[in-house]
């Protein structure tokens, strides 16, 4: 990189050679590093436009447009989707009761069915009482 | 590029409407996107426009936010890019009925104040450059944007990003020359 090369980007990217293109950097670094005295008078020439662009005024938020942004944020949206999350877990407790007592029926229907014979077993006792369950444990 | 931008996780909690996410997001960006529309349009009211704006948008955004094509404060930028620019079109059809008051270049003699007068004269020559090389600085400088983003944000190349940064540069050095001894 020549002097010139240097001074436009200087002039351009200002006096922060770590802001200029990533390409041009290893050589203004070499540049800077074999001519220290042009470089760093180019370089100090640059940060006097940087100094003054810093000097331009700050705006910063007031507490009215803070807000005014966050009147439109999603608030709305958080406090919808915390009811809706509400509701379904309330639904889903709902269905769990619902199922549980549902749970509970059948496992009273069962168990009082569990208490008596079943079909199965009565048919065995009709079957060996009228002889035919010897003859079929006979051919086994 | 999406793999590392930094709002990534911050805009998805936006859009699960966290509430301490909101806050952090217009802690981080608000005075961000203020400046930038200070800056191109040199006016607080339309500035604060602009920037309320941005976050109208960026709140419909947040839940269906895809990181992938740009980072989010990439695409805020552009939002606020294209307000400003529609703000500065409306001002050049109006200004061809009814013309603006110059801007006041000169001293404040009734501030006293040194630096504030630096200020205002550093804004005013900013308002005054040609509004891409406006933009280039605006967005190298003061945004602090690297030059491939802020190219792409102008839509041009680096190399012309490069000639609208050092003509505008070249500008203020011919305005401000008084101010940097």
């Amino acid at each position: 990189m020549n002097a010139e090369r240097f001074a436009s980007l200087a002039e351009a990217w200002g006096g922060a050679i770590a802001r200029w293109p990533a390409a041009e950097q290893d050589s203004a670094f070499t540049f800077l590093a074999t001519t220290p005295e042009r470089a760093d008078a180019i370089l100090a020439e640059a940060r006097e436009i940087d100094a003054l662009l810093d000097c331009a005024e700050r705006l910063a938020p007031s507490m009215a447009l803070r807000d005014r942004v966050l009147t439109g944020a999603p608030r709305q949206r958080a406090a919808r989707s915390r009811a809706w999350r509400w509701l379904t877990g309330a639904g889903v407790g709902a269905g769990l009761v619902a199922a549980t007592a549902a749970g509970l029926v059948a496992g009273v229907n069962l168990s009082l069915s569990a208490a008596t014979p079943s079909e199965d077993e009565a048919l065995l006792a009709t079957l060996f009482d009228t002889g035919l369950g010897d003859e079929l444990g006979g051919a086994s | 590029m999406p793999g590392n931008d930094p709002d990534q996780d911050l805009v998805a909690r936006v859009g699960r409407g966290d509430p301490a996410a909101i806050q952090a997001l217009v802690a981080r960006k608000l005075p961000r996107m203020l400046q930038l529309a200070h800056r191109m349009l040199n006016d607080t009211a339309e500035a604060e426009d602009v920037a309320q704006e941005v976050f109208v948008r960026a709140w419909k955004q947040a839940p269906t936010w895809t990181p992938g094509a740009a980072r989010f404060d990439t695409w805020l930028h552009r939002v606020a890019l294209n307000l400003c620019y529609d703000r500065l079109r409306r001002r050049r059809e109006t200004s061809m009925a009814d013309p603006p008051e110059q801007v006041d270049g000169g001293p404040a003699p009734d501030r006293g104040l040194l630096a504030r007068d630096t200020e205002r004269r550093v804004t005013a020559a900013l308002g005054a450059l040609p509004e891409r090389q406006r933009e280039a600085v605006v967005l190298c400088h003061y945004q602090e944007l690297g030059n491939i983003e802020a190219a792409g944000l102008m839509g041009v190349s680096v190399e012309a990003l490069e000639s609208l940064l050092a003509r505008g540069r070249r500008a203020l050095r011919g305005m401000l020359a008084d101010l940097k001894e």
